[in-house]
This record gives C-alpha cells, sequence and structure tokens, in this order.
C-alpha cells in the first residue's frame, strides 16, 4: 500500500501561500519536494518527519491557521543563512501534530487565539498577520508579549504568546520523532548532539566543541535499543 | 469488593516505603506496598527523550489528573500549578531525581538551639515555628551510613571521623567511613566552577550522588549520557529504589506490590486503631487491605491529605492530628541563579550527571558567621545547567541581556553562541518554617478520583528569607564577575510560589504538642499508624532531602522490626 505525501503538501503549500511574504519560501521549498519516481515516501527522504510523512492532511489546522502559527514561529525564531529557523525546523509540523494528539486539550486555545491575533492585527495595520512585514509582525508580536494587545479575552495575549514561545522551542528541539527539528536543524543550530547514550573522560574534560560522531536521535538509536 | 490482609500495608513504594517495604519483608513481615503510578523497568528509559520525560514530565504526576493548587495567601483563590516535582511510579521520586544524596549538616538537626546559643532568641524570626529535630545527627549517622552503602552512592569523604579530607567538605559532620564508591567525574562546567570557587576561598568539592561511579551490586557504572533530572536511567547506575530496594524485597516471597492504586482512606475502628486502608483500583474498584501496621509514605501533599480525608468523630481535624499541626509548616526550597556565558571556551553542559554537579557549602546552614546579617541560615551553591537538566528545551528559557527580547534574531544567536558555553551557578537556599503555611483541602478543585485536590497556601517572600536570598546572590554575582565570563544573568523567582523539595505537613518533635509524629515517624496519637518521609522534617537546610528521608526509613524499619514487632506500642 503506497501513499505519496500529496495531501500533506497540498496543507504545507497552503499554509505557504497564506504566508508568502514570511513562511513561504522554506515551506514551499519543502512541502514541493517530490519523492523520486517510484518511491514510496515511506522509505523517501522524510524519515525525520515521524509520524508527518503518513498525513495526508494537516492533522489539526486549517489552512489560514496554519499559515499563521508558522509565520509567528517564524518570528519567535527566524532563519538565516546557516541559522535555521522555525521554518527549516517544520515547527508548524510538530504543533500541528501535537494539538492532534498530546495538546489536543489546547486546541481551542489556538483556535481562539489565532482568531484574536488576526482580529488585533487587522485593526492595527488593516491585514491579517500572514500579510504582514517583518517589522509590523514584530509589533505585533511584541503587543502579545507586553499585555498590551487589544480585544482579547481567552487566551490572554500574554498566555497566547508565551504558548507559542514554548511549543516554537519545543518544535525547534524535541527529537525529530515528534515532527520538528527537521533534519535536526535545531540540534545543529545550538550544537547539542543529541541522545548519546555515553560520553568518554576525554569528551568531559574538554573545553572546546564536541567533536564526536554525528547527532544522534531517536530512531537512530532506536534499531539498536530494540535489538 | 477486594479485601486482602497483611502485617504491613505502605501506601507509596517511592523512597521511604521502598526501603521500609524491602527491611520488613526481609525481617519476615508480610508487607503490601500500595503505589498510584506503574512499575517501570530500565529498559523502558532507553528513549532519551527531553521532551518526553523533562518538558512534558512523564515520570511524575499528570496535573490534570492530580491536580495541586497554590495560593499566596489566604485572600486569594488557589489555582492548579503547572508543574510537581515529586515521583508517580513504583520508586517514586528517586527514579528521575538528580540523585543528589546530602547527610545533614550536624546543626541543621538542631536550628532552634544553634542559633539560640550563637545569635539569640531575637535572631528567630518572631513568626517562624522553628523546633529542633527529635534526632540527632550523631542517632541517624548509621543510618546514613546504611543508606550510602545499601543503595550505592558516590562522593568524597570531607570530614572521616573528624579528621578534614582535602578535596571534600569540610563542614561535613563527621562519618564513620567513607563513602563507597569515589566521586564521578567533573565536566566542564565543575572544573570552571572548581577554579573560581578557590579563586574566592571558598571550599568546593564533588557533589555526592546516588550514582555509581564505578560498578556495584551487579550495576554498571554512570556512562555520562547527562540524562537525569526528569529520567529514568538507561542503565540502571542511578541508584533509584525500582533498581535497589524493590528487588530486594521481591526476593523475599513476603512482599506484594500493587501498582495503579489510589489509596483514599486509612480505616480506623472504634478504639481509634488503624485497621488498613481502601484504595481505588486500577479500574475504579473499591478494595481494601487490613494490616496490623499502617504506613503512609506518599509525597508531602499526599500524606497530608490522606489524614484529612480520614478524619473522625474522635479526630475531627485529621486522623492522629490531637496536635493540631497536621498540614503546617510547609517549606520548599527557595531557588536563584546566575547564568554565566563564557566566549573563551565550551562547557558541554548537557555532559554528565545533570543538576548540582559541583558544591560549595561555605554559604550554607551556619556554616559562616551570621552576626550583623539580617538572616539565619544559608544555601547550597553549585553549578549545572539553567534548567536542572542540559538538553535545549530546558535551556531555551535562557536569560538575556538588559534590553534583548527572548526571542527572534537577536534571541536566536544569543542562544546559539552560549548553549553550549553556558553553566550557572545556583543557590538552593533553607526556608525556615511557619505555621500559616499549610497544605489543606482545596474547596473547589477535585482529581480524577473526584477527591479533594491538596491546597498549598505558601509564599516565601519573608523578612528572612529575603534577606538570605540577596546575600546569597551577592555571593554568587561575586564570582560570577569575576569569571571572565561575557554574559553574567541572573534569575530570581519573585512570585513567592513554592519552589522544589516540598516538607513538612506531619512533622516530627520530641513531645506531642509540638508535632504530629515522634522520631521515628510513628503518629502521637495511634501507635499502628507511620506517616514516613519529607513531610516529617521540622526544619529543611539548604541540602536535597532525600538521604536523609532514606536513612530516616532504615531507622524506623529497624524500630519496627526489632521493637515494635515484639512488643507493639509507643516507640518514644
Amino acid at each position: 500500500m503506497e501513499k505519496t505525501n500529496d495531501g500533506r503538501r497540498n496543507f504545507l503549500i497552503g499554509a505557504a501561500a497564506g504566508g508568502a511574504v514570511v513562511a513561504g519560501a522554506a515551506l514551499v521549498r519543502e512541502a514541493t519536494q517530490e519523492p523520486a519516481a517510484g518511491q514510496t515516501v515511506a522509505d523517501g527522504a522524510h524519515d525525520e518527519h515521524g509520524m508527518a510523512h503518513d498525513a495526508e492532511l494537516g492533522a489539526f489546522f486549517n489552512a489560514a491557521d496554519a499559515a499563521t502559527v508558522a509565520a509567528m514561529a517564524e518570528r519567535i525564531m527566524p532563519g538565516a543563512p546557516n541559522m535555521p529557523g522555525a521554518t527549516d525546523a517544520n515547527v508548524l509540523n510538530y504543533i500541528d501534530l501535537a494539538l492532534a494528539g498530546a495538546y489536543a486539550d489546547r486546541q481551542d486555545f489556538y483556535r481562539r487565539g489565532v482568531g484574536q491575533l488576526d482580529a488585533f492585527s487587522q485593526e492595527r495595520f488593516s491585514a491579517r498577520f500572514v500579510a504582514l512585514d517583518d517589522a509590523q509582525q514584530d509589533e505585533i508580536l511584541l503587543a502579545l508579549e507586553d499585555g498590551s494587545a487589544t480585544g482579547f479575552d481567552y487566551p490572554g495575549p500574554q498566555d497566547f504568546f508565551a504558548m507559542l514561545r514554548t511549543h516554537t522551542m519545543e518544535g525547534m528541539f524535541a527529537d525529530p520523532v515528534y515532527g520538528g527539528n527537521k533534519g535536526f536543524a535545531g540540534w545543529r543550530l545550538v550544537g547539542f548532539p543529541g541522545a548519546h547514550p555515553a560520553f568518554s573522560p576525554a569528551d568531559l574534560a574538554s573545553s572546546e566543541a564536541f567533536a564526536g560522531d554525528s547527532v544522534i536521535g531517536l530512531k537512530t538509536t532506536a534499531p539498536a535499543r530494540r535489538g | 469488593m477486594a479485601t486482602q490482609q497483611t502485617d504491613v500495608v505502605i501506601v507509596g513504594a517511592g523512597a521511604a516505603g521502598g526501603i521500609l517495604a524491602a527491611e520488613l519483608s526481609k525481617a519476615g513481615m508480610r508487607v503490601i506496598a500500595l503505589e498510584r503510578g506503574p512499575r517501570h523497568a530500565t529498559p523502558d528509559f532507553a528513549p532519551q527523550d527531553e521532551l518526553r520525560y523533562f518538558q512534558r514530565q512523564d515520570l511524575r504526576p499528570d496535573v490534570k489528573r492530580q491536580p495541586v493548587t497554590w495560593r499566596v495567601n489566604t485572600d486569594t483563590v488557589a489555582t492548579p500549578v503547572n508543574s510537581l516535582s515529586y515521583g508517580n511510579q513504583a520508586g517514586g521520586g528517586t527514579v528521575h531525581y538528580g540523585a543528589v544524596s546530602w547527610r545533614f549538616h550536624d546543626d541543621d538537626f538542631r536550628v532552634r538551639s544553634q542559633t539560640i546559643e550563637r545569635y539569640g532568641e531575637a535572631a528567630i524570626p518572631e513568626n517562624s515555628s522553628l523546633i529542633d529535630w527529635p534526632v540527632s545527627y550523631d542517632e541517624l549517622e548509621p543510618y546514613y551510613d546504611k543508606a550510602e552503602y545499601e543503595i550505592g552512592v558516590s562522593g568524597q569523604a570531607g570530614n572521616l571521623q573528624g579528621q578534614i579530607i582535602e578535596g571534600g567538605n569540610p563542614f561535613e559532620a563527621p562519618r564513620q567511613r567513607d563513602y563507597p564508591l569515589p566521586a564521578l567525574n567533573l565536566d566542564q562546567s565543575g572544573v570552571n566552577f572548581d577554579r573560581l570557587a578557590r579563586e574566592h576561598g571558598y571550599h568546593p568539592f564533588p557533589t555526592p550522588r546516588a550514582i555509581l561511579s564505578q560498578p556495584y551490586n551487579g550495576r554498571p557504572a554512570c556512562s555520562y549520557c547527562g540524562f537525569c533530572q526528569g529520567f529514568g536511567c538507561h542503565i540502571g547506575a542511578k541508584s533509584s529504589i525500582l533498581v535497589t530496594k524493590l528487588p530486594e524485597a521481591d526476593a523475599t516471597g513476603n512482599f506484594t506490590l500493587i501498582t495503579g492504586a489510589m489509596v483514599h482512606h486509612v480505616d480506623t475502628d472504634n478504639t481509634g486503631r488503624a485497621t488498613g486502608v481502601s484504595y481505588y483500583g486500577p479500574d475504579g474498584s473499591e478494595n481494601n487491605i487490613e494490616a496490623d501496621i499502617v504506613i503512609v509514605a506518599p509525597f508531602i501533599y499526599d500524606a497530608t491529605r490522606l489524614l484529612l480525608l480520614s478524619r473522625t468523630p474522635q479526630f475531627p481535624n485529621g486522623l492522629a492530628n490531637s496536635s493540631g499541626h497536621l498540614g503546617k509548616h510547609l517549606m520548599t526550597h527557595i531557588r536563584a541563579r546566575t547564568m554565566l556565558g563564557y566566549d573563551d571556551r565550551h562547557v558541554n553542559i548537557y555532559m554528565g550527571p545533570s543538576a548540582q554537579k559541583h558544591t560549595v557549602d561555605d554559604f550554607n546552614a551556619d556554616n559562616f558567621d551570621h552576626s550583623g546579617l539580617d538572616f539565619i541560615r544559608g544555601a547550597q551553591i553549585s553549578v549545572g545547567p539553567l534548567a536542572l537538566e542540559g538538553g535545549p528545551i530546558g535551556a531555551s528559557n535562557m536569560p538575556t541581556p538588559p534590553g534583548m527580547r527572548r526571542w527572534g534574531a537577536e534571541f536566536r544567536d544569543h542562544f546559539a553562541k552560549y548553549y553550549t558555553r553556558h553553566m550557572a551557578i545556583a543557590a538552593q537556599l533553607d526556608d525556615l518554617p511557619y505555621a500559616h503555611q499549610t497544605i489543606d483541602l482545596d474547596p473547589d478543585v477535585t482529581d480524577a478520583w473526584g477527591l479533594p485536590a491538596p491546597r498549598l497556601t505558601y509564599d516565601w517572600r519573608r523578612p528572612n528569607e529575603l534577606a538570605r536570598t540577596n546575600y546569597v546572590i551577592e555571593r554568587i554575582e561575586e564570582m560570577a564577575r569575576a569569571s571572565g565570563a561575557a554574559q553574567v544573568l541572573t534569575t530570581r523567582n519573585n512570585t513567592g510560589a513554592p519552589a522544589g523539595h516540598h516538607q513538612g505537613g506531619a512533622r516530627m518533635g520530641a513531645n506531642p504538642a509540638e508535632s504530629v509524629v515522634n522520631k521515628y515517624g510513628q503518629t502521637w496519637d495511634i501507635p499502628n499508624l507511620f506517616v514516613i518521609g519529607p513531610a516529617n522534617f521540622p526544619s529543611m537546610g539548604g541540602f536535597n532531602p532525600t538521604l536523609t528521608i532514606q536513612a530516616l526509613a532504615f531507622m524506623t524499619a529497624d524500630a519496627i522490626a526489632n521493637r515494635y514487632r515484639n512488643n507493639p506500642g509507643p516507640l518514644v
């Protein structure tokens, strides 16, 4: 039974199109990578996405909300050359899967939070958040963070911002099996070598950057663990 | 309803309950332990997953199913706290703890009399309910020794039979013999901190840990993977109760562990004697254990709540609470930390046993002269990661220089630069007992079993504690500023919220007027009912509590097996 990632790709393209100004390029780049002819996604290049590559659609967000969340995450951890950001790490995918699973009780928190964010954005700049430029988006997020944003009831602006920041960090730095930290982008950003089962006395004695083997994730160690 | 009969029933198979289970079953008593959580095995901990174990707290209570609420004072409404630090499985908190294993100082057991002798009674804050412990260091020393050797603790002795040993803690109370295992290897944060502390004339030493530095009792040595605090050990090198005492209990044939068991009532007869406990099974069924001895040994919230829920006409304010002290004198470790970010070296803080890697004890207890200072007692000062474990999710709350937001390109660059180049010097501060810092039953919030949630009323921001915190932060910042670190960033808790290592609620004392239990954890009111664990602590000190909990459990097990069993009745 072969599946392709068409549905997932369309979801991500939709998110990218909605957030064309900011979140667009990397998402489109990721989403439009075609599997080689005859190659199934399951044994394709997307192993680090964990559950993601099996999804026919985004697991929780509609396309518009996905674009907004992707844009927020990218402003919280923006990408730059050699500095992977939220889009590069596929933070949107992490949050989307989490809201369909472990964080299902926060679905309405996000739904309402995004709606309030866009309403505030419309009031301030007469446009949805995804249509704003970087400086305008930052101004909106600052108003959330300092609590001055208007029109929020539940969640409050500071609670919504804090949750987005926390989940962005989780999507950057949690193991790729959860759908973010794509290709260990987050770990490479900060120099974390992953789930090494042991460090040697020489490793502990060194005040240089760790020069050990490649980054180790749960899937790297899983075959050894399970014999 | 299923009913079983046994000699001893123990509520909670953690740091204290697991030791009692092993020692009493080895003594030939039939023991049933009831544990709310599951029983894991070491292979369960192979996935070293920061999201699951640290961030989502897989080994700690689910705050939605098992809420605990907190209010800053009685004028406010308590709301559920969003994380709980105690364990929720067989082995309790020892499964996921950082395994820091201190003996308390000699004067930690007599803070009140030590303070009066040295500074006069006026030095004790007027409204503090401070009392001396009913047990001395010397009396507990053989049980500290037993705990260190039976579970396996690695450390560097500082005071061997009165002789001060270079490289250990010179403020340590005298020990009769060395640790069973040498100290664990230092990582770079330990190396940096050791040098810095010596330059300031302090006495740094490796933090003692219940983690094996060498193979011991069939278990392997630590591999320095760094996944300790919040995690189960993937090779069984952490000396948790799960891999030490529970297998001993299993081997006796006298021990039964029942998991998924939520104890909701201590049963008594009309003479006031405890007859057993009632619990909900994993399927919600009502069950009952009848026992000659009832030992209540969960974390302090559940220990207190269980007695409050088990009130009778004879004890209308909570079982065994004729003193009125049940639920009072809540204490928690106050925390402050300063991040050091280096431009000229890597620290790689994710390597090696996590929190509190290397310590100075110069500002703890009464190890320094408080004359002229406006507070008593002190703090353990140690080095480690920002967030108790060293992974990047925990560190992503890294403090920033003034004017830098904690998000955006500037933060990204700050975090990317300093994640592998940071360490944090942390203070773990003593907290004095006060009668108005309490645990009671929340009138509005219930748990998944329909029982009222434990409610904490607590605010550490009292004059003595604020003055002590400010003083200790100054000492840490002096060191940090002299370190050559490019970033020196201090974080403090300003909300008054309870932090780590909660203690109190069923304190021990010298007499029934000032305490709920005697030094054996035996309730003054009901001789066959014991409450064991950090709930018993009448004062806390700056050190982590677990080894003292374990030493007390060994002492109580000794008293029950060798005295109470032959002659049931008050042990004091």
